[in-house]
């Protein structure tokens, strides 16, 4: 992969959305696929708390690029796109499952997927990993999610403040926030981290 | 750390939002302190942790998804091939599901492929390299190793005929709905325009279907693969164990067919002699281009011209025995997966050995038409 495309996804997923678009290219949905159906997945989780529920709303988003591929190309951010599309449908999921109250970020449950970590990564490294999720899970939840989302989805903070209906500056306080409280933990040895 | 920006500067920098003036700003509030400084690096050397994900399962879900999309009447392959550069690093996978989402079922099917088709063609008198007969429904066209053949067909179409292979054609060719030739081994075929009677090239495990256009294919029996690149025009080709489903094929393109799977196909495909095609049963590929030119190594045996790009040993020395008309017996086995790269146009059989020996290492020694690799 060329550095600049790796630093670069956004690009990369314009060229697939146009491949998928033009062309019908299986090989491009594919890698669509590879690369967003995991994050989606992850962020309907987090509002429905339900493995089997996230894994069939981002299924049913994928179904969907595919569905209206000859008209893909009107969708000017796919990422995002899909990401709101995630968040409705899985709040609708919630009313109609009456899994509680409506939806607020404070009722999120944030998970960082660490069962399935390359596990030829050196123990130094992991066990640093460990330590990095352990106090990304003591993070509020609201906190954590805008994390998770712009470190490991790679939203920009336009993204997330218009996914989550917050402002840029929140944005910036919460992240600013859990770089710090991260930083705190992994520097006092076996720390309980306390929710503030 | 109690300064706050420097926490908001830091997390700018880090998801890619800082402009050139936070930057600095952060490089300055930074070097305040050497305890400053030091936190800084260390959160950001965290922050860039990435795990790598666990592409097996994606594999999986992907299938799964296949099966949703399936009962939505959405037929799609199962395995195009995703280049490494197609996946973009995310260390996010998938919540393991119980649900109706069927990861567990779904692994790879094993098809087998089977059948050797075997073709006739007509054709006009050639050199003694090519081998031409003609019965009364059909014709003729072989090349043994080491030679190349050009053959012009009733149409118009040209063909190209590496060694080791053989085209047929019924006398049917001109006048039928269709133009269908047969073939195995590798041919290049320059195809005549005629929408109204599409031609059609048999091979052991595929059909391509063409309409005007320039392309190669590649069937050699004893390969693993079969393999059809397309420089211009458009194809579409079908398997023979699948003739439902057809794959299109855009220039630059190739598909390759893995025509036999290894007895271990429900798991993990490990196929160390194409460590490129590992995984996928059916794979389209952009066509590979000789260092600094614009030539497709896949046809360029056709400008007499015979190329590898990291292809193992084991799978050069198949080309250069139907290139050279020699046989290659490996002493010892190691050499077999070592990767090659080179392109061979006017030099001898000694000539491209030593060249090859140079870069890589081996011992070889040549009696007749045997070469021993050691």
């Amino acid at each position: 992969m060329s550095s600049l495309q790796k630093n670069n996804p956004d690009l990369k997923i314009k060229e697939l959305q146009y491949q998928v678009a033009v062309y019908e290219d299986e090989t491009a949905y594919k890698a669509l696929f590879f690369y967003l159906f995991p994050s989606l997945q992850n962020f309907a989780f987090s509002i429905t708390r339900s493995r089997v529920l996230s894994e069939e709303i981002a299924s049913d988003l994928l179904l969907d690029v595919w569905t209206r591929r000859n008209n893909l190309l009107e969708i000017e951010n796919l990422k995002l796109y899909l990401f709101v599309g995630a968040k409705h449908a899985a709040i609708n999921r919630l009313k109609q499952e009456n899994k509680g109250s409506r939806f607020s970020l404070d009722n999120l449950q944030v998970e960082f997927i660490s069962d399935y970590i390359n596990p030829d990564v050196s123990a130094e490294l992991h066990e640093l990993q460990e330590k990095v999720a352990l106090a990304v899970k003591n993070l509020p939840p609201s906190c954590q999610l805008i994390y998770k989302l712009a470190k490991e989805d790679r939203l920009k903070y336009k993204e997330i403040a218009q996914l989550l209906d917050l402002s840029v500056k929140t944005i910036d306080h919460q992240l600013s926030i859990a770089l710090k409280k991260i930083a705190t933990a992994l520097h006092i040895p076996n720390s309980k981290k306390n929710r503030s | 750390m109690t300064n706050d920006r420097i926490w908001i500067l830091l997390a700018r920098k880090l998801s890619g939002e800082a402009s050139s003036t936070e930057l600095e700003e952060l490089k300055q509030l930074s070097a305040c302190s050497p305890q400053e400084e030091k936190t800084v690096e260390e959160v950001a050397s965290w922050w860039s942790l990435d795990p790598g994900a666990d592409t097996d399962f994606l594999e999986a879900t992907y299938l799964a998804h296949l099966e949703r999309m399936k009962d939505r009447g959405f037929y799609l392959s199962e395995h195009p091939v995703v280049n490494q550069e197609d996946i973009v690093e995310n260390n996010l996978l998938p919540v393991e599901a119980k649900g109706n989402f069927p990861v567990r079922r779904l692994l790879v099917s094993a098809v087998f492929l089977s059948i050797l088709a075997v073709c006739w063609v007509f054709f006009k008198p050639l050199p003694p390299a090519t081998r031409a007969a003609t019965t009364a429904k059909s014709a003729e066209v072989a090349t043994r190793n080491g030679a190349r053949s050009k053959i012009l067909l009733p149409d118009g179409t040209n063909v190209w005929l590496n060694s080791g292979s053989k085209i047929t054609y019924s006398k049917d060719f001109d006048t039928g709905l269709s133009r269908q030739v047969y073939l195995t081994g590798e041919a290049f075929f320059d195809v005549v325009r005629n929408e109204k009677r599409p031609f059609i090239i048999h091979t052991a495990k595929m059909d391509i279907k063409v309409l005007g256009t320039r392309f190669n294919v590649k069937a050699y029996t004893e390969d693993k693969t079969t393999e059809t690149s397309l420089i211009k025009g458009s194809v579409e080709v079908f398997l023979k164990s699948n003739p439902a489903r057809k794959y299109r094929l855009m220039p630059n393109q190739k598909l390759v067919l893995l025509n036999d799977l290894p007895a271990d196909a429900a798991e993990k495909v490990v196929d160390v002699a194409l460590p490129k095609a590992a995984v996928s049963l059916i794979e389209i590929r952009p066509l590979t281009y000789l260092q600094g030119t614009d030539t497709d190594i896949e046809s360029s045996w056709t400008k007499n011209i015979l190329s590898f790009e990291d292809e193992s040993f084991i799978e050069v020395a198949k080309k250069m025995e139907r290139w050279y008309d020699v046989q290659f017996e490996f002493k010892n086995k190691r050499w077999e997966q070592e990767f090659l790269n080179g392109s061979f146009e006017k030099e001898s059989l000694e000539q491209a050995m030593k060249a090859l020996k140079y870069s890589t290492g081996f011992n070889y020694k040549i009696e007749g038409h045997k070469i021993m690799i050691f």
